[in-house]
């Protein structure tokens, strides 16, 4: 039996997902020693929160088949809400700086950049994508594309209209002096916000695979008819999954305020990084985009640290091309298909 | 009467593919529906499944009208359908589409009493719970997609085309499955390519020839009908 674990491991470590993953370690190790830890601390804060919005872009992909272009916008949307949310709860932490608000108040404004995140979801659902699936699923992947596409310039335009371009952000969430671990000091935002994400994304996996529910949202991206035939009520489901995916995106930008302020266009950066982990890891893995999101982050890290921060977009998309040119199913892809195979 | 289809008409979006068929099926009965190519032997036990909706006629289940339904809730009524290309989810373990055929029961013990009798009446699943669907041999599917039809303790159980893509051998297997499950009182409506097969094991059977029933009766009549050894056995 663990002659059996370790040939398997051996050959886990030859294969693409196996080489990328310890690529991608001795890369974060070599950078750390060159550099400093703290390019590794900026890695695992940007990766864990990118984890979560690219798990909900490949919910999407996965189970409606929707090539996702509006996912940064539940970012601001969450992004937004937290700020409106923990401004009036800031000054009063200022007023009373020993009250147990300093310590739960960030959380309530997280919280509630998730329940917007998953009505703006639901929202979305009833008045845009609903419609056009009872309407026509012919050219689907194309039309619900340009829908996501079109619904983004819309929530933008909508935050610019009524909320105003400039920038609105927080000082911080928990104030108080740096976690310090083995040398580096990581402000408690940062770690707090690690955590917020690494809690998320393994409550979520724990979900898809161990609950029912979990369990029929993975049905219904495999097989929507075999799903039906086992008496799974498809537009439950569906409305489940929009909302989780953009509760997930908002979270992330409620978590995040302290480093990106609310502005109209600001879902755009995690939006397209989350494309890049999604291609990188191949659509529909939940585990994959969680390891891509890392990878992903470290390369941004690196780029920027290395070449410039004017860089940081141009290197991932040239691995995104090489990706696409030499393994189209992504890294962890082997075994799903992709969004036009249905 | 468990099940009665009355002038049902039926199709895909303008194209009307079943004109006024009618038949009914009494609980504890093997009946299949023969016919040729495109003669609408799938799109009617589609239709009966809720995966098409109809565009006339009644479908009347115990007792109960479900024409126009959506699949989920006719699956909840009692009838499970095990389609032609079976449906499997392909990325999960054998136990796992097991577990989800059992989606309505909401009770665990009975549940886990589902399971044990599939594995019972299917031995080579039980040796396969982990195996991923998607990598498993033809006849091994099709035992998957039947037990995974049996884990909601249908009343009617509908099975299209047991025989698609199967080695011979497989194929008497399947069949050999589906006698076993009768014994055990499950209802059964078949739809079959394979005439000769299918009338030698069903009670009653319908001759379906565009989008109309042709023939019905018991099946051994029909074997003998000079019509269906024309035009079904070629003698």
């Amino acid at each position: 039996m663990s002659e059996n674990i370790l040939s398997r491991s051996v050959s886990w470590t030859k294969s693409a997902a196996g080489i990328s993953i310890l690529i991608t370690i001795l890369a974060a190790v070599v950078a750390a020693m060159y550099s400093g830890p703290y390019l590794i601390v900026n890695t695992i804060v940007t990766g864990g929160m990118l984890a979560l919005v690219a798990t909900g872009l490949t919910l999407m992909l996965g189970v409606l088949n929707i090539a996702m272009f509006a996912h940064g916008e539940y970012f601001m949307i969450g992004s937004l809400t937290a700020y409106y949310v923990f401004t009036p709860i800031s000054n009063y932490i200022s007023e009373h700086p020993d009250s147990f608000m300093a310590v739960v108040g960030p959380l309530i404004a997280i919280i509630c950049a998730a329940i917007a995140g998953a009505v703006s979801g639901i929202i979305s659902e009833k008045l845009v994508f609903g419609p056009l699936r009872r309407r026509s699923t012919d050219n689907w992947v194309m039309n619900s594309f340009l829908l996501t596409v079109g619904l983004s310039v819309l929530l933008i335009n909508l935050h610019q209209l009524i909320f105003g371009a400039d920038f609105k952000g927080i000082v911080g969430y928990w104030s108080g002096m740096p976690v310090s671990i083995a040398d580096v000091f990581i402000s408690r935002d940062r770690a707090m916000a690690f955590v917020i994400s690494a809690v998320i994304v393994a409550m979520f996996w724990f979900f898809m695979t161990y609950t029912r529910t979990g369990m029929s949202i993975r049905a219904v991206s495999q097989d929507i008819t075999g799903a039906q035939i086992v008496g799974i009520d498809i537009e439950k489901i569906v409305l489940l999954t929009i909302s989780l995916a953009c509760a997930l995106s908002a979270v992330a930008g409620g978590s995040l305020l302290f480093m990106y302020p609310s502005y109209p266009t600001v879902g755009l950066e995690p939006l397209y990084l989350a494309w890049f982990v999604v291609i990188l890891s191949g659509l529909g893995n939940i585990l994959g985009a969680v390891a891509g999101a890392f990878m992903v982050a470290l390369l941004k890290a690196v780029t920027v640290e290395y070449i410039g921060a004017g860089w940081d977009f141009v290197v991932p998309s040239a691995l995104i091309m090489l990706v696409l040119i030499f393994k189209p199913s992504g890294i962890f892809g082997s075994d799903v298909r992709g969004a036009l195979d249905k | 009467m468990l099940l009665e289809v009355k002038n049902l008409d039926s199709g895909y979006g303008y194209l009307q593919i079943l004109r006024s068929v009618s038949l009914n099926i009494d609980k504890g009965e093997y009946v299949c529906i023969v016919g040729p190519n495109g003669a609408g032997k799938s799109t009617t036990m589609k239709t009966i499944a809720g995966l098409i909706s109809p565009m006339g006629g009644s479908i009347v289940f115990n007792g109960e009208e479900i024409s126009g339904l959506a699949a989920s809730e006719i699956t909840k009524k009692g009838i499970s359908f095990v389609s032609e290309e079976m449906n499997l989810f392909v990325n999960m373990s054998v136990h796992e589409n097991l577990y989800m055929g059992a989606y309505i029961i909401n009770d665990k013990q009975v549940r886990n009493e589902r399971l044990d009798f599939v594995y019972s009446l299917f031995p080579r699943l039980a040796e396969r719970k982990d195996q991923l669907a998607g990598t498993m041999s033809g006849g091994e599917r099709k035992m998957l997609a039947i037990g995974r039809g049996m884990m909601s303790d249908p009343k009617l159980l509908l099975v299209d085309e047991p025989s698609f893509g199967l080695a011979p051998q497989l194929t008497a297997n399947v069949f050999e499955s589906l006698d076993v499950l009768v014994k055990t009182g499950v209802t059964i409506l078949l739809v079959e390519q394979n005439v000769t097969k299918t009338l030698a094991v069903t009670n009653r059977g319908y001759i379906l020839e565009n989008g109309k029933i042709g023939l019905e009766g018991k099946s051994s009549d029909l074997a003998d009908d000079p019509h269906v050894r024309k035009v079904f056995l070629g003698v």
